[in-house]
């Protein structure tokens, strides 16, 4: 029953989309921005896609508005999931259902977008938890190829698409101790690395170069309209790295991914002013020694230092609970909504598309969640209704089809 | 009469011997060169034992043999004299722990899966049971490691196999260099063992477990052996033929010597223990066992610490131990367990005597350090009436050292073996040190002075000049550079003209100097005066060690709390009772259990703990965990591997017990993985933080195993083709259908005949099973395996206990319902292969509403310590209330494993097993404040932080200390530790 009155709303939409323009307002919910306001009792509106007014009192006046009324539940941006392979990896254990590590280690021009399959059956699992966007990112090799900004429900990847191509990825080595590395093996890759970014740059110069895919996928990465993703987790990775890019490259806008050490390098992500892509902060502390909480601190650290940060969960099917690391870092010293920020906002600025996603604010795409409590605690996160650019969301996937499936078989329900 | 008769034949025996000693015995090319064997060493001072040491004693040598030993003892003018005035005489020490000599054979490994053993001979099935091995066969004289050993003061070595699980046999050999049929003292003087399966290319055992698996095994086997007649097997035999010698179990730590023990325990066989050198610990434990010890000095080095970032991953137990590792031979002795000294491990030439030193230095007696190196080693091999001493009628086995062996300087010069000297070190039988005044131009009137190292020197005069000194075979070439003059070179050859018979000291030096045109000039110096040595030594302060903390690692405490009396006032307490949550409540605990619920508790003697605001709740138990579990938490190298034993394998050091404490969590059970249809046995443990292996298993707790059904058994992401059955789910079926009928056909033959069949630790487990002894726990995912297995327990008469991870347990949950089982899955994994593609989120709410008894696992460490998280995930998901969310990790696994009559809610008489909450435990805002095992508080969060402070505090301490020794000229090595492994199911 719930579900036919779901899909009639639904078919509803669609007919008034192509007749006429339509106004949704949604108001009595307590509205999360995203930018670390909350405006308790607010009202959004949002018509075409875009969120057309927002505060704690409507002023404008819509004929013929649909009235949402979310008293008692939360609304928030949609998230965006940075740093996973969603839509690029089915099933970890089959290796056809993989396509995000290419083979060779300079992979710069490798895209992801094109292998983002927007069918995928995890796509509406993320989506069923509030997950509206994803950085679909290669991984592999030394230079892993380029990632987008994908929608999580689209038609085909170039629908899906809101960003493309908009990084390239580095893993950065671990470099062992000499005594420990005879062969200098770490030498050799960071050779390998400042040659690569050499002739990178030599090849932009160059006026009639033989065409060279993998330079030439470089060449937004020296102009500064790509970001440049670097992975390590180590605070002598993001040290040597940040150094071997400022001194040779300062043109290029770096990103920090993984970080996990990230707090004891602190300065020199500040100075740099580099963001952070935090790894999952739902890990066990890397050494014995560190407090056992200290993953979930290190946002909270972040914070205080003045670091701009994202959070994100590797992989594909885990990022679901990506609301959840944000409720984690919450409760150990991170203002909610600043939490809330690292998995909406701030993503949206370290991409560059913030002045379209990533808050509720007017101008920007109406991708909102609504949400029957709060959304970064498990136990009353239920998303409500979901629109993504202003487009109502059917939350019902293949699990929940099963679910009920069951409970009917069951005669549960 | 026949007393004398016994005599007399005694005597013509013992004539025969010393007759046959004279011979020959085979061959030689040209006449023999026997030589006079009658040597007198006088003047020096002798160590008879580790009680006794005479000066000015001589000792008196006649065949390999020592003739006489004493003060003023009379000479005989046929002996050769040999004056070591100034010198130390010690007895050979003996090596308990060797591999000296021996080159034993090892097989090649096969392609893919090794199911047998690649030696061809009657042997074990098994090829890390090398108990065939007579280490003696396999011996032979090595010039380059008999020159180290000797040089180190060893003399005699009981050298092994060190390879395999059985090792086979060992023999006591001597250092010396002589025909190796003169170097046996005993060929089979002991037997040899380890928990490490060595050279072997077979697959099992695949993990330490398998290893404690195959030697239980191995034992029964012998014992069926010696019963039945029909087939010969030498690795059996010889483990019977030998089992009165000692046997030298090798532990490769702590925890592994505590583990042979309790085997050795279970076959009444008292093992000598070759320990890791870390048993200062456990050395409670360790001393509870009342083994012997042969105890290694190979001390780690300091490690390279200068850079901040790389020293982190170093663990405080690699730095402390550093630090204490010398002080464990002390620790040891004072704990009055019985112990020898091997030089095992020390790989550097003079490793062993300076490590030998640092022990006497960090407070081991030098008496002490010598009968572990001499008298007891001798005694434990039932030689002590040839070897050990320096007694008359023992073997002239001995060494001669500059100064008393313990002083920081001294030099072995030689070692006696057998009377045949060795020279050690040449130069020192004379001394040229000091000041000798030269009374030839062209420095005439200088002062020659020669350093103690007798390398350099400097020439006094005028000027300073440098001299370098080099001496060969008794000719000192001196050179130097004559500044003023020129910067050609100045040489000089010179020797002793007079020496002083009593001191040694050389009184005059002549020579020839050769200018630097060519000339020759004659050269003459005197001694001149005796340089007054600054004897004084400072009062030598014992070194700083840190304390020990149980366990031996970060967050270990020096004193393990205790139970004491507590209080909680005001606590809105979760009961997982009928009683539901009760707000502003008391409870009180004592003597680990809870004793009184209810509303302003007024009990004297308590320590109150204020709760206003907060939750109390029964602490978590996971169902599937595999933390705290050593060296593989698979056995994977069989489809049925019910013989191992996670209980034999408890790592009690591994930090994640601590980090699980600090999620709340009080229990689990430590699951094999799910390699195989028929894993291993489980372990149920509560997590007592600093307590040894054994403290931490519950009592009394029902047996448990882990069975494994689809992907993973039948190795469907292996990557490679594997020859291991089964590789369908339908052979799945038959190997548990084989499996069961034959564990009854065996029940049935050990009834009818007992003594001649075979023990099988394997269906040991199934017969178990069977009678409702062990319980089940079931790795599983899809509904047709599922479905399979209740059929084969049905059919077999038993139930199958817990179906675990059981993702599409949904799909069949009536059916589970009816055969009984529990469901003990994941809150939300899924798509990580095949099987799980169905996997949803609502599973557990599904099975619960069904009524199967449901419980969230982790599986996983990190996971394990937010269990309360994924229970408020079935909230959301499945539409269940808190309290059902929260039994799914309290009360329904304590249920599942059969513990919910003492622990899983709040109730008194139940075990104090609690846990306070800084708010809704499934909130994610919770955090465990203080986490009780058995009324003891094993986690505190404010005691936690204190902690983190101390970490870091000891760690910089140590590495301060350690780049100083590094400064002071101390060789440092690069060191990444190990960290405790964060095993799943299908790691193997």
């Amino acid at each position: 029953m719930k579900i036919l009155i779901k899909i009639a709303f639904c078919v509803l939409l669609s007919l008034n989309l192509s007749a006429q323009i339509t106004t949704k307002i949604i108001r009595n919910g307590t509205l999360h921005l995203g930018n670390g306001e909350v405006i308790e009792g607010g009202v959004l509106v949002m018509e075409q896609g875009k969120i057309i007014e927002l505060g704690s009192t409507q002023k404008g006046l819509y004929k013929n508005a649909v009235v949402i009324d979310a008293k008692g539940k939360h609304v928030y941006p949609g998230l965006i999931a940075m740093n996973n392979i969603m839509g690029l990896n089915e099933i970890d254990a089959i290796r056809a259902t993989k396509d995000y590590y290419e083979q060779g280690d300079f992979n710069p021009n490798v895209r992801s977008l094109i292998a983002y399959n927007t069918d995928s059956k995890i796509l509406p699992t993320a989506l069923f938890n509030g997950i509206l966007y994803t950085q679909a990112i290669p991984q592999g090799g030394i230079i892993s190829g380029s990632s987008s900004l994908m929608k999580t429900k689209a038609w085909n990847w170039e629908d899906a698409v809101v960003k493309g191509d908009e990084g390239v990825h580095i893993n950065w080595p671990h470099i062992p101790i000499p005594s420990l590395d005879p062969n200098k093996n770490g030498e050799k890759l960071m050779g390998d690395i400042a040659t690569f970014f050499a002739e990178a740059k030599q090849y932009q110069n160059m006026k009639t170069p033989a065409f060279n895919a993998r330079l030439a996928a470089m060449k937004g990465v020296f102009l500064g309209t790509q970001n440049l993703y670097i992975h390590t987790n180590e605070a002598q990775g993001m040290m040597r790295s940040i150094q071997f890019f400022k001194s040779n490259y300062p043109e290029i806008h770096l990103v920090i991914v993984g970080g996990q050490e990230a707090y004891l390098v602190a300065d020199l992500l500040k100075e740099n002013q580099i963001p952070v892509v935090l790894g999952s902060i739902h890990r066990l502390p890397a050494r014995n020694a560190d407090g056992i909480d200290l993953p979930y601190q290190t946002p909270a650290q972040l914070e205080k230092l003045g670091i701009k940060f994202a959070l994100s969960l590797e992989g594909s099917w885990e990022a679901r609970n990506l609301a959840y690391l944000a409720g984690t870092a919450a409760a150990y010293g991170l203002n909610k909504e600043a939490a809330l920020k690292a998995i909406c906002l701030s993503p949206a600025e370290i991409m560059g598309i913030s002045d379209r996603i990533g808050s509720l604010a007017v101008g920007k795409d109406a991708s909102i969640l609504i949400c029957n409590g709060d959304l970064l605690d498990m136990k009353s996160s239920e998303i409500w209704q979901a629109y993504l650019c202003g487009e109502a969301i059917d939350l019902n996937n293949e699990q929940v089809k099963l679910y009920q499936k069951y409970m009917d078989k069951y005669k549960l329900n | 009469m026949t007393a004398l008769k016994k005599l007399i034949q005694l005597a013509f025996f013992l004539l025969c011997c010393a007759k046959l000693e004279a011979q020959v015995g085979f061959p030689l090319n040209g006449p023999p060169d026997k030589r006079p064997e009658y040597v007198a060493i006088t003047n020096v001072t002798i160590q008879i034992n580790p009680n006794k040491s005479i000066s000015n004693a001589s000792l008196l040598l006649l065949d390999g043999k020592i003739e006489n030993v004493g003060v003023g003892i009379s000479i005989p003018k046929e002996a050769r004299v040999i004056n070591a005035k100034g010198k130390y005489l010690y007895p050979s020490f003996i090596d308990l722990y060797s591999n000296y000599g021996i080159k034993a054979p090892i097989a090649s490994k096969t392609r893919g899966d090794q199911f047998s053993n690649n030696q061809a001979g009657p042997y074990s099935w098994n090829d890390a049971v090398r108990s065939q091995l007579d280490a003696i066969n396999y011996f032979s004289y090595d010039e380059k490691k008999s020159k180290q050993l000797l040089g180190n003061g060893f003399g005699v070595s009981l050298s092994a196999v060190q390879d395999g699980i059985f090792r086979g046999t060992s023999a006591l050999v001597l250092n010396g260099n002589a025909h190796e049929q003169n170097l046996v003292l005993n060929p089979k003087a002991a037997c040899g063992m380890s928990f490490n399966k060595g050279s072997s290319t077979q697959d099992y055992p695949g993990s330490a477990m398998g290893c404690v698996a195959l030697i239980r095994q191995t034992y029964f086997d012998a014992n069926w052996y010696a019963q039945q007649k029909g087939t010969y097997n030498l690795s059996l035999e010889n483990i019977n033929k030998y089992k009165d010698l000692p046997v030298i179990f090798e532990a490769e730590n702590k925890l592994a010597a505590l583990r042979a023990a309790r085997i050795g325990k279970e076959f009444g066989i008292s093992y000598i223990i070759k320990g890791a050198g870390d048993e200062y610990q456990r050395l409670d434990e360790i001393a509870a066992i009342g083994l012997p010890f042969i105890l290694p000095i190979n001390f780690p080095k300091p490690y390279e610490v200068e850079n901040p970032f790389d020293a982190m991953n170093i663990n405080l137990a690699d730095l402390k131990h550093w630090e204490m590792a010398p002080a464990n031979p002390q620790m040891v002795a004072r704990k009055k367990i019985p112990f020898v000294i091997t030089s095992s491990g020390c790989t550097e030439p003079n490793e062993f005597l300076k490590n030998l030193r640092k022990a006497v230095e960090y407070g081991l007696s030098e008496e002490d350090a010598l009968t572990a190196l001499t008298t007891r080693p001798a005694q434990w091999l039932k030689s002590e009436k040839e070897i050990g001493t320096i007694e008359k009628g023992k073997m002239a086995n001995f060494f001669i050292s500059n100064e008393p062996i313990f002083n920081k300087n001294a030099q072995i010069l030689s070692h006696w073996i057998l009377g045949e000297e060795s020279i050690i070190n040449v130069n020192s039988i004379y001394s040229i040190k000091g000041d000798y005044r030269i009374v030839n131009s062209p420095i005439e009137n200088y002062v020659l002075r020669i350093n103690d190292n007798l390398k350099e020197g400097l020439l006094l005069g005028k000027d300073t000049l440098k001299v370098n000194i080099q001496e060969q075979l008794g000719i000192f070439n001196l050179s130097y550079n004559d500044n003023n003059k020129n910067t050609q070179q100045i040489r000089i050859n010179a020797w002793i003209k007079n020496i002083d018979s009593i001191s040694f000291q050389a009184l005059s030096l002549e020579g020839l100097t050769q200018m630097p045109d060519g000339s020759s000039k004659p050269f003459m110096a005197n001694w001149q005066l005796v340089r007054t040595e600054n004897k004084k030594t400072a009062a030598i302060e014992k070194p700083f060690i840190g304390k020990v903390v149980y366990p031996f690692t970060e967050y270990g405490n020096e004193n393990i709390p205790k139970a004491r009396n507590y209080l909680f006032k005001n606590a809105s307490v979760w009961t997982n009772e009928k009683e539901g949550v009760l707000s502003e409540t008391d409870v009180a605990i004592s003597e680990g259990k809870i004793i009184a619920i209810g509303k302003n508790l007024k009990l004297e003697n308590y320590q109150t703990i204020d709760a206003t605001g907060k939750v109390l709740s029964s602490g978590i138990i996971d169902e599937h965990s595999h933390i705290g579990i050593y060296r593989g938490v698979n056995e994977c190298t069989q489809n049925i591997t019910a013989e191992v034993r996670i209980g034999d394998v408890i790592n009690s050091e591994d930090i994640n017990i601590y980090r699980q404490l600090s999620g709340g969590v009080i229990a689990c059970q430590q699951l094999h993985g799910s390699c195989n249809p028929v894993g291993g046995q489980s372990s149920l443990i509560k997590l007592r933080w600093g307590m040894a292996p054994e403290q931490m298993k519950i009592a009394g707790a029902d047996g448990f195993i882990k069975f494994a059904l689809g992907e993973n058994v039948k190795q469907s992401n292996w990557g490679v083709e594997s020859g291991r059955y089964p590789q369908t789910r339908m052979g799945v079926e038959q190997v548990y259908y084989d499996a069961f009928i034959r564990a009854k056909e065996y029940e049935r033959a050990l009834k009818v005949n007992p003594s001649l069949t075979r023990r099988d630790l394997e269906l040991d487990a199934l017969v178990e099973i069977c009678n409702k002894k062990r319980f089940i726990s079931c790795h599983s995912y899809v509904q047709s395996e599922i479905n399979m297995l209740m059929h084969v327990a049905d059919s077999m008469g038993f139930k199958v206990n817990t179906f675990t991870h059981i993702l599409e347990g949904y799909k069949v949950a009536d059916k589970m319902k009816a055969h009984g089982v529990s469901a003990s899955t994941f809150a939300d994994w899924w798509a990580y292969k095949y099987e799980v593609i169905d996997a949803i989120p609502q599973n557990a709410a599904i099975l619960n509403k069904i009524g199967v008894v449901t419980a969230i696992n982790s599986d996983d460490a990190e996971m394990g310590r937010r269990l309360n998280q994924e229970a408020a995930k079935i909230i959301k998901y499945g539409h269940i209330s808190e309290e059902e969310a929260w039994k799914m990790v309290t009360l329904n696994p304590a249920k599942m494993l059969h513990l919910d009559t003492r622990t899983g809610s709040i109730k008194v008489g139940k075990d104090a097993d609690l846990v306070l909450w800084s708010c809704n435990p499934l909130s994610i805002q919770a955090k465990a404040e203080m986490t009780f095992v058995d009324g003891v508080c094993y986690f505190n969060r404010t005691a936690d932080e204190a902690m983190r402070i101390a970490v870091q505090a000891e760690r910089q301490r140590i590495i301060q200390k350690m780049i100083l020794a590094k400064q002071k000229g101390e060789k440092a090595e690069a060191k990444v530790s190990m960290p405790d492994p964060d095993y799943h199911c299908d790691d193997f």
